[in-house]
């Protein structure tokens, strides 16, 4: 067992799943996509793409995109929300779609970044 | 990303990068679960902006306060607590920016980044120099002043250094590497294609074998110019395809061979490096007996060169090492050394040479000579360029400087390789030849000609190589006559004409004037300065070389329209 490949693989399907717990649920409703989530997919998010740098392959390469991807994604949704809420006065309807849907372009690229992951551990033969 | 000084940053901020984000995200959060009070006594709790931004000034020192309200003792505690978590966190990764600015693997990357950027940006022909020596630096020297780009490598740091130190202008990249690796000439670019040369004079024959060898596999198409001072390694050196050969014992011994046998083609080599076209009294040599002191490299080459002129002479064999040891001095000339000197004798000896590795005792073997027989003629081998004015103020008749004689060569090679072909070539020619050439370009031009080459291409014969590519049949003595009157010659003399052809070069030493120019040639030429002066605007401008062939002046436009149709009909 490969410990590294244990800790990438953690925090890169963390970042997938704390995101979609982020994104699932009705987009025009903000009180199904709790705050507390996007920090964490944030957080976890920069995580991953900080134990994706440094690797020079080909793969390693594309991995670090789709972070970076992501991280754009979910970094843009917080500074709307907060845009939102603090600048033009309060959530509405355009705002929290907005949101959401930005979310799930960074799940998305959260996804590919796990296939690739897991496509690259099955060519492994160690 | 091509540069290795990225990646070590990279990789070197990763766990710094992740401490922040870990203590910033515990931070925000315990931030956030703890109520505070507002100023009407109301609960809050802080949002995620709030909390970020708090913990974002707060982390890096800048302390704004506690806003947006005073904080609750509860708060209070849990802040306490995060400042000495991201303050370290935050210290942490500055200290390792720090380590990194200091850090010797960085710095070496940064370096070869910016030498390879630098050889990069190089677009014209350009020369790798192996080692920054005296010898070297001779041909750096000379070859920067002509505007020659070249690359410097070096094991020692402090000699790039210096280099950085001379400011020399173009610019001359150097780096410190060893340059017995393929790496590194491949960082000092061997593949570019428009690196044309790699010198190699290192002092060990094995040495200069194994770099050259590593230079042709690299790229075949480089020359390599390497030294070489016994047979065998010659002899390896040119079975793996390497041209230019440097042997300086040999090239002494040619010169002094050509010195006693043929003066004046000795003289003709000398003049091209630049000694005036006249053989001063004293540089004739004696054709009696000699006495060569010191039977090294240097000592066997002479021999050489005197078996094959016919010159009787004596060796002493003083190994300059051996004899620091056993008189525990480097001045000869003691009673046992007289005594030597007078049995191989020279009372009735016309010439001693000095030939050993040690100045100090070369010197002193002259003086003693002197002394025995005030008539003899002296030669020394001097063999570091520092001591050269001692040297010039013994009132020794010859001296032979190994260092510098080796430079000539390898600059003449570099940046004059028409004049090098032109040595090999008289160099099998007698010595009434060559009188009879000295006597008539002394006549045709004077004391002290000077010398250049150059290509009939597009570049530097503009008008003369589209007349030529339009088909014109020009012949060589057009290339010679006055702009003032076409008639009349200028002080001017082709001494060598080159022409590629697919079956391989055309030579032509002294060519006539009849000869018809290709267009591409090349010309070695002796002039005086106004000659070279005509010579350039001819080959360069349309109606000077009009002038030159026709004797009347080329009218442009209509009025010329009119004379060529009135000459076709």
């Amino acid at each position: 067992m490969n410990f590294q490949k244990v800790i990438s693989g953690f925090f890169f399907i963390l970042a997938m799943t704390t995101n979609f717990g982020f994104f699932y649920g009705d987009p025009s409703n903000i009180e199904f996509h709790s705050s507390w989530e996007l920090f964490a997919a944030i957080v976890v998010n920069l995580i991953a793409t900080i134990l994706k740098l440094g690797d020079k392959t080909q793969l390693g390469s594309v991995l670090l995109a789709t972070s970076l991807v992501a991280d754009i994604q979910l970094i843009g949704a917080a500074s709307v929300w907060a845009l939102a809420v603090y600048v033009l006065g309060g959530l509405n309807l355009e705002s929290t779609v907005v949101i959401i849907s930005m979310s799930g372009g960074a799940l998305l690229a959260n996804i590919v970044s796990v296939l690739l992951f897991i496509g690259d551990t099955l060519k492994s033969k160690r | 990303m091509e540069s290795n000084s990225a990646w070590i940053i990279i990789h070197r901020m990763r766990i710094p990068i992740l401490v922040i984000i870990v203590t910033f995200a515990i931070s925000i959060i315990g931030l956030m679960l703890i109520p505070g009070r507002d100023a009407n006594g109301n609960i809050y709790h802080f949002s995620f902006f709030d909390a970020f931004y708090f913990v974002s000034y707060m982390a890096t020192t800048i302390g704004f306060g506690e806003i947006p309200y005073e904080f609750t003792y509860p708060q209070r505690l849990w802040v306490n607590f995060t400042i000495f978590l991201t303050v370290i966190g935050w210290f942490y990764g500055i200290g390792n920016i720090v380590a990194l600015v200091q850090d010797k693997k960085l710095a070496r990357e940064l370096a070869v980044a910016r030498f390879r950027s630098k050889i990069k940006k190089i677009t014209e022909p350009f020369i790798i120099v192996l080692g920054y020596n005296n010898v070297t630096r001779e041909i750096i020297n000379r070859l920067n002043s002509e505007g020659i780009r070249i690359v410097v490598v070096d094991k020692d740091e402090s000699k790039i250094e210096q280099i950085e130190l001379e400011n020399y202008i173009p610019e001359v990249p150097a780096i410190s590497a060893d340059t017995t690796k393929p790496q590194t000439l491949k960082i000092a670019g061997i593949h570019q294609k428009n690196c044309k040369a790699v010198v190699v004079l290192f002092e060990d024959d094995i040495k200069n074998a194994k770099i050259a060898l590593m230079c042709k596999l690299l790229n075949k198409r480089v020359d390599v110019i390497v030294k070489s001072t016994t047979k065998e390694n010659t002899e390896h050196l040119r079975n793996i395809g390497i041209r230019h050969i440097e042997d300086p014992f040999q090239i002494i011994s040619d010169r002094l061979y050509f010195e006693i046998t043929a003066p004046y083609i000795w003289l003709l080599e000398m003049w091209i490096f630049g000694h005036i076209l006249r053989i001063r009294k004293r540089e004739f040599l004696p054709k009696g007996k000699y006495i060569i002191c010191g039977y090294g490299r240097m000592g066997h080459a002479l021999a050489n060169a005197l078996q094959r002129a016919g010159i009787e002479y004596v060796s002493i064999d003083i190994k300059s090492s051996d004899y620091k040891k056993k008189k525990q001095s480097a001045i000869y000339g003691d009673a046992e050394d007289i005594q030597m000197l007078v049995k191989a004798g020279i009372k009735e000896a016309s010439c001693i040479i000095a030939a050993t590795k040690d100045d100090m005792i070369n010197l002193t073997i002259l003086s003693t000579a002197k002394k025995l027989n005030p008539a003899i003629y002296t030669i020394a081998r001097e063999n570091s360029l520092e001591d050269i004015s001692i040297f010039k103020s013994a009132r020794i008749d010859k001296i032979y400087i190994l260092e510098r004689i080796l430079a000539k060569y390898t600059y003449n090679f570099i940046a004059n390789p028409m004049a090098n072909k032109f040595i090999r070539l008289i160099h099998k020619k007698d010595n009434i030849w060559a009188m009879n050439l000295v006597g008539k370009m002394s006549a045709t031009i004077g004391r002290n000609p000077s010398l250049f080459e150059i290509t009939l291409d597009e570049e530097h014969a503009y008008a003369l190589y589209n007349e030529l590519q339009k088909g014109e049949k020009i012949p060589l003595g057009v290339l010679k006559r006055s702009r003032a009157n076409w008639k009349s010659d200028n002080k001017i003399m082709f001494l060598l004409y080159e022409h590629k052809e697919e079956e391989g070069h055309k030579t032509i030493l002294l060519p006539d004037d009849d000869l018809l120019i290709q267009p591409g040639a090349s010309l070695l030429v002796a002039c005086d300065e106004r000659a070279r002066e005509d010579f350039e605007y001819i080959i360069n401008n349309f109606y000077e070389l009009y002038y030159a062939r026709y004797g009347k002046e080329l009218h442009p436009g209509f009025i010329g329209y009119i004379e060529s149709r009135s000459k076709a009909s």
